[in-house]
């Protein structure tokens, strides 16, 4: 039987937040997503950069935690920057995946999204809630 | 020689996930490219800029570039001293708002009316400052 | 002394491999010994976005010069891939299916799309560009460029 996550227990999940590409801020909107509805209780985020800038608080954070990153492309800059500061990395989930499994999505607009980043953002955060629950042991 | 034609400020956001003012500052900076300096700015793409992007750190390098930070850790001022050179300028959101009369902000994932307003009165000082580095630059 | 012709846009380099010929599509062109390898320009992997898709001729497929062979996709565009040339197709890479994103981070290199047998290459040829000829082209597309180039 597998044990079920300790109420302490919470999964960290990074986005990039690539400000250049709609898949950027679609990575950051499915990480909202995880960690305000879905996986609410099991899960938090912290902001990429304060990794790289030092701050102790975060580095130990991703060290104590299992982390999940999402990257809107294959430059996969929030994988490398967890594990550059030696993050705890348990998984990675990259935005243009969930494109290939939703070719029908087109979102164009990288400010604030349309429609179709709106539903891309929905499917990896559906991914990375069950990522989460593998991790926690909660299947 | 850099010429007028060539003149472009790199821009770096923070792009804070863990408080609004992280995204009031993506937003404003994405404000200040599309709309008000879409012809003087460039974005430097954070991430990739600490993740060792060569294109991103070489601009930030050889031109002049102004920093967007959420709050007072400072992250894109910090890296980007780090890795290419002081910016120009530093703005942080929440020394401006703390000067105006801001209205409750909404939430970081989705900016209300009155936040947005916030986000563009933050562009517009941005872009302020732009003009300011690029009269700066002989 | 430097394989690439080299320019700057906003804070993107892009490259035009010399000693290759290109099409006015942005395609690029290798004569090699046992036939031509075609694959896109660094302008055109910029400004087609992270590419997801790609749809390439199977090999033994006849191609023919100016009619689309393939098709490359991303969630920004899907671009027509015209044949530089006339011919069979003998090769096609097949890492590309498995990781697409080869054309965006090594479009000269690892991101080459087919190799193909021409039929008429001294005619074909004529058509082509220069390095040199498409590198004034690309300048010329770049000045009119309207919006902004995504990170690689």
């Amino acid at each position: 039987m597998k044990m079920k996550a300790t109420s302490q227990e919470k999964v960290v999940v990074i986005p990039c937040s690539g400000i250049g590409k709609a898949f950027g801020s679609i990575s950051r909107d499915a990480v909202y997503e995880v960690t305000e509805n879905l996986r609410k209780d099991t899960t938090q985020t912290l902001c990429l950069a304060l990794l790289v800038s030092g701050d102790e608080e975060s580095l130990q954070l991703v060290r104590n935690s299992k982390c999940i990153t999402v990257d809107g492309c294959p430059l996969q800059c929030a994988q490398k920057n967890v594990s550059l500061a030696g993050g705890n990395l348990a998984g990675s989930l990259r935005v243009v995946d969930a494109y290939k499994d939703n070719r029908q999505l087109k979102p164009k607009s990288v400010t604030f999204l349309d429609s179709d980043g709106q539903q891309m953002a929905l499917a990896i955060a559906e991914k990375v809630a069950e990522k989460v629950d593998d991790l926690l042991g909660e299947h | 020689m850099v010429t007028a034609q060539e003149r472009k400020v790199g821009i770096i956001s923070c792009s804070g996930e863990g408080c609004v003012e992280g995204t009031i500052s993506r937003v404003a900076t994405r404000l200040v490219l599309g709309k008000l300096r879409p012809n003087e700015t460039v974005t430097i793409c954070l991430p990739l800029f600490l993740a060792g992007g060569k294109e991103e750190r070489e601009f930030a390098r050889d031109y002049p570039t102004i920093t967007v930070d959420g709050c007072d850790k400072a992250c894109a001022k910090i890296a980007t001293g780090r890795y290419s050179g002081n910016p120009a300028s530093s703005i942080v959101v929440t020394d401006l708002t703390k000067n105006w009369l801001c209205p409750q902000l909404s939430s970081r994932r989705k900016l209300n009316d009155e936040t947005l307003t916030v986000a563009g009165k933050v562009a517009e000082r941005i872009a302020e400052e732009v003009d300011v580095v690029l009269r700066r630059w002989v | 002394m430097s394989e690439y012709l080299r320019t700057v846009f906003d804070k993107f380099e892009l490259l035009v491999r010399k000693g290759f010929y290109y099409t006015e599509d942005d395609l690029w062109v290798n004569i090699e010994n046992d036939g031509v390898r075609v694959g896109v320009s660094d302008y055109l992997q910029r400004t087609s976005g992270d590419l997801a898709f790609m749809e390439l001729p199977n090999p033994s497929s006849i191609v023919e010069k100016g009619k689309e062979f393939g098709t490359i996709e991303s969630a920004k565009a899907t671009v027509e891939l015209l044949s530089p040339v006339s011919g069979k197709i003998a090769e096609t890479n097949d890492k590309l299916a498995g990781k697409p994103e080869l054309v965006n981070s090594d479009p000269y290199g690892e991101g080459w799309l087919v190799v193909i047998i021409p039929r008429n290459l001294e005619d074909d040829r004529r058509s082509l560009l220069s390095a040199e000829d498409y590198y004034k082209r690309m300048l010329e597309k770049l000045q009119s460029e309207h919006g902004k180039l995504e990170s690689r």
